[in-house]
């Protein structure tokens, strides 16, 4: 296992140094001067010279990043232009509510597309197989943000039985935060769910075709045994790597749910901070963004490993296809 | 003289009351863009209120409010969905968008208001007056009026204000038009101060009126430091108590606060809710009960709503497309004009989904507003593609036009507008009727950034804008028509007679003489057009059934105020079913 880590690291670091000078280029790439977008158009040139000074502007690129990749890694991302507040504060102070809708998404998503598709792949084919298909990729296909409004537009305005909008902290009161959680979460576990089913069918399948299961029903043990306890792990892979994916990228659905439903988490804090362009907590978050893309998918090596004895011993290389064959 | 007697009295909102049954359904199909249907309802019925005006009913209202014979309930709670967050509510650090500035009417109230006839006048404080040459404002504060921290507002406060935070290097209110203009605030006695001008402004009051007047404790600015922007402390009819961040936040009533009797409700809970449907929705499931709108589109789809009661404030800014008008073809007043007869804005109007909520604007001003011209809006070049094509054909077949083509050859120019799918849309008609009348128009999608940027530095032919201001109208007028080298003038344009109107205008403290003196200015920009404008701004406030008082506040005389502009609610006011 150390050896998988020590193969894995120096590519992780490698990753996140471009990502880092990515993010901080991408600021620098915008067309118009990122003082006078601060500013506004009323701002004068005097005020827009201070903030060129004040944010380094003139100096030369390369000393830029260096100043600014030296103050992020000891946890500085600067201050937001919006608040004054220091820019990783504010993304601290969202991040739960961002991390718990999302999380809750995929345990959600989980918890129905696993059954789902272990009942699809078990009867190929059939009735059952097919209305789980099409409703799947009926889902997959809704935008989230019509999964989002229908949700609004039956359960919170029709029912009367959930809040349309809002948010209430997990630690105000846990009651009134599921609440309000709830509906954001299913609009997010939609999409998921569809394609994690979707995924986890197709493997289910492969490894229901392989010798040592048709070696186990010879043996007469039963259906439900034989699919949960012999065929699920071994088909657990491509699912692995997709929730992992999907965790990485809990941000880009939040960006669409936090701001249909109205949540303060860092989704909304993303496109409200791009359209009031502060360039810092824009910049901040894309790091955060993809640093924890990096790290999640680095931790889905890892469990591969767990998963798979074989991955440990060949440090990391999995062969696909071989497992089990 | 008599229509613009009119004008003064008539309200620059208007109230509508709608029974119509939608089901949810319906709203969905309405998000995707279908909403025909809905339209015309709604101009059948608006456009008619909005030309008739509406002088009795509601001043009548306001005075029953200020009396309190009607008895408004007092107790009670409600929650207001808002269009955007504010990011710090300390004046000098926040910027207070429309939505923001509606939240600080419940914390902060006001030094000066402006009234019913638009003129202003003293609400926290007691008294303002300025000396012969405008250059001294000295302001009177009510006795025993203290913070909701216990400090008192006095001279002192006043000064501190000013020193510690409204004219400070990093205050956004210290630029000319607000507080830069104030070279020092002197101590009278006890309650009076005076604010010394470094220039004669005879529209400074104006500036108090907005955030530069909100009236916040020093004292507990100064205790929370960094954190002054997230403790509001003010003397408004209600108390900060919470506030979680693009969440929600929670204010309650003002058990000292100055106005007896006032205010009605024990609690208010200000949500912003960014997204248009969702915040239609919330106010639909009754997680809101009284909703901010501040765009033309949302203003026709609230106006759908069943159960609630619409009050609709016509701005004085416009859309419209801006010219440079110091350099060909624009220097020419023979195409700005024709460009101008060219369109046809109710179609504008109807691709941007405001149909029956707008007219046409000939002017940036509101029709229901007192500085609202009706000759200018006589003057202004209407639809009329003939005369577009008239005035184009005197100025193609002029051998000295001043583009230098040849006789004959057709104007052309560029036209930039911000990147977004209704602008492009937008963009494309005014192509299409540009070129009906034989205009070649190249059409350029920019960034936001550089779009400022160029009109700035007057690097561009025509591009879409926004112009007027719901400020003063001098301090719009002077930085965009006074001095063409102004980065504020983007049109570049202006006029001797404009520049001594404006001179005159800087100098005249007497409402009714100023106005006078506007609307010749806007006299001036129909018949020159440096600008065509396409349709007012439009707010609304919607508040369920069971909620009044949204537009019924007074000043502590008796005197009626503006009502809601700009979804600007006097909270203190709002009261719930007797």
């Amino acid at each position: 296992m150390l050896r998988l880590i020590g193969r894995r690291l120096p590519v992780v670091v490698a990753t996140l140094l471009c990502v880092s000078f990515l993010t901080f280029m991408l600021t620098s790439l915008l067309p118009g001067d990122p003082a006078r977008s601060i500013l506004g158009e009323q701002a004068s040139d005097e005020a827009v010279a201070a903030v060129r000074e004040d944010l380094h502007l003139d100096d030369p690129l390369p000393s830029r990043y260096v100043r600014w990749l030296g103050d992020a890694v000891q946890g500085d991302l600067g201050r937001s232009f919006r608040t004054n507040e220091p820019v990783l504060d504010t993304i601290a102070e969202r991040a739960p509510v961002t991390l718990e809708i999302g999380l809750l998404a995929t345990a959600i998503a989980l918890l129905v597309a696993v059954p789902l598709a272990a009942i699809s792949a078990w009867r190929v084919d059939s009735k059952l197989d097919r209305t789980i298909m099409t409703a799947t990729f009926g889902m997959q296909a809704l935008p989230s943000f019509v999964v989002a409004l229908g949700l609004i537009v039956i359960v919170a305005v029709r029912l009367d039985w959930l809040p349309a909008t809002g948010w209430v902290r997990l630690t105000d009161d846990l009651g009134g935060n599921l609440k309000t959680a709830i509906l954001p979460a299913l609009a997010m576990a939609a999409g998921e769910c569809a394609v994690f089913t979707r995924i986890q069918r197709a493997d289910l399948i492969t490894t229901l075709e392989q010798d040592s299961i048709t070696m186990a029903r010879s043996k007469g043990i039963s259906s439900t045994r034989i699919l949960f306890r012999h065929a699920l792990r071994p088909s657990m892979f491509s699912l692995l790597t997709v929730v992992g994916v999907q965790i990485g990228a809990i941000l880009s659905g939040a960006v669409v749910v936090e701001t249909l439903f109205a949540l303060p988490g860092v989704g909304r804090l993303l496109v409200d901070s791009i359209s009031q362009r502060d360039l810092m907590v824009v910049q901040g978050l894309a790091l955060l963004v993809a640093a924890s893309f990096v790290i999640v998918n680095f931790l889905v090596d890892i469990a591969y490993g767990l998963l798979d004895p074989r991955v440990r011993e060949n440090g990391g290389r999995r062969r696909r296809g071989s497992a089990y064959g | 003289m008599t229509s613009s007697k009119a004008d003064t009295t008539r309200r620059p909102w208007r109230r509508t009351r709608r029974w119509s049954v939608i089901v949810a359904a319906a709203l969905v199909a309405a998000a995707c863009g279908s909403g025909d249907d809905s339209d015309e309802s709604v101009s059948s019925d608006g456009a008619a209120e909005t030309i008739d005006g509406d002088n009795a009913e509601p001043s009548s209202e306001a005075t029953t409010a200020g009396n309190g014979s009607d008895d408004p309930a007092r107790g009670g709670s409600i929650s207001v969905g808002l269009e955007a967050e504010t990011d710090s509510w300390l004046p000098g650090e926040g910027q207070y968008s429309f939505s923001g500035q509606s939240v600080a009417m419940a914390i902060y109230d006001p030094l000066l208001k402006r009234d019913v006839n638009g003129e202003i006048r003293p609400y926290l404080a007691a008294g303002i007056e300025v000396n012969d040459d405008l250059t001294e404002w000295t302001l009177t504060l009510r006795p025993d009026v203290t913070f909701h921290d216990g400090t008192p507002l006095n001279a002192d406060a006043v000064v501190r204000m000013f020193e510690d935070y409204l004219s400070t290097e990093t205050s956004n209110l210290g630029g000319d038009g607000q507080m830069g203009q104030v070279d020092h605030v002197e101590i009278v006695d006890e309650l009076t101060v005076t604010y010394v001008l470094s220039e004669p402004n005879a529209a400074f009051s104006d500036v108090l009126s907005g955030p530069a007047g909100y009236a916040f404790s020093p004292d507990a600015a100064d205790a929370a430091g960094p954190d002054a922007g997230a403790q509001p402390v003010g003397t408004g009819p209600f108390v900060f108590e919470s506030w979680q961040r693009d969440s929600q936040l929670t204010v309650v009533r003002n058990e000292d606060y100055w106005q007896p009797g006032l205010p009605y409700l024990d609690s208010i809970t200000f949500r912003p809710i960014p997204d248009v449907e969702s915040r239609l929705q919330s106010l639909i499931a009754g997680d809101v009960q009284v909703l901010s709108s501040l765009t033309a589109d949302t203003a026709a789809r609230v106006a759908e709503l069943d159960g609630v009661t619409d009050h609709v404030h016509i701005g004085n800014s416009t859309g419209g497309v801006i010219l440079n008008t110091l350099n060909p073809p624009f220097d020419d007043v023979r195409v700005r004009k024709a460009l101008a007869h060219a369109v046809d804005v109710d179609a504008i109007i109807e691709v941007s989904g405001a149909a029956g909520i707008v007219e046409p604007a000939t002017q940036t001003y509101g029709p229901s507003d007192p500085y609202y011209s009706t000759e200018a809006a006589e003057l202004y070049p209407t639809y009329d593609p003939e005369q577009a094509e008239e005035h184009l054909a005197e100025y193609v077949n002029d051998p000295d036009r001043s583009d230098g083509k040849a006789v004959g050859e057709p104007v052309s120019f560029r036209y930039d507008c911000v990147t977004d799918p209704i602008n492009r849309e937008v963009s494309q008609l005014f192509q299409a009727y540009w070129s009906a009348v034989g205009i070649d128009v190249e059409l350029r999608e920019v960034e936001q950034a550089t779009h400022i940027e160029e009109a700035r530095s007057k690097d561009y032919e025509a591009k879409c804008y926004r112009m007027g201001s719901d400020d003063d109208p001098y301090r719009d007028l002077a930085r965009t028509f006074y001095d063409s080298d102004d980065p504020y003038a983007y049109t570049g344009f202006t006029s001797d007679e404009l520049k001594s109107l404006l001179d005159q205008i800087r100098v005249e403290p007497e409402f009714e003489a100023r106005r006078e003196l506007v609307l010749e200015t806007s006299k001036i920009m129909a018949e020159e057009v440096p600008q065509l404008v396409t349709y007012n701004t439009v707010s609304t406030v919607t508040a369920q059934d069971g909620v009044s008082g949204i537009t019924d506040w007074v000043f502590p005389d008796g005197t009626a105020g503006n009502g809601a502009p700009n979804t600007i609610v006097m909270w203190a006011f709002v009261h719930t079913a007797t």
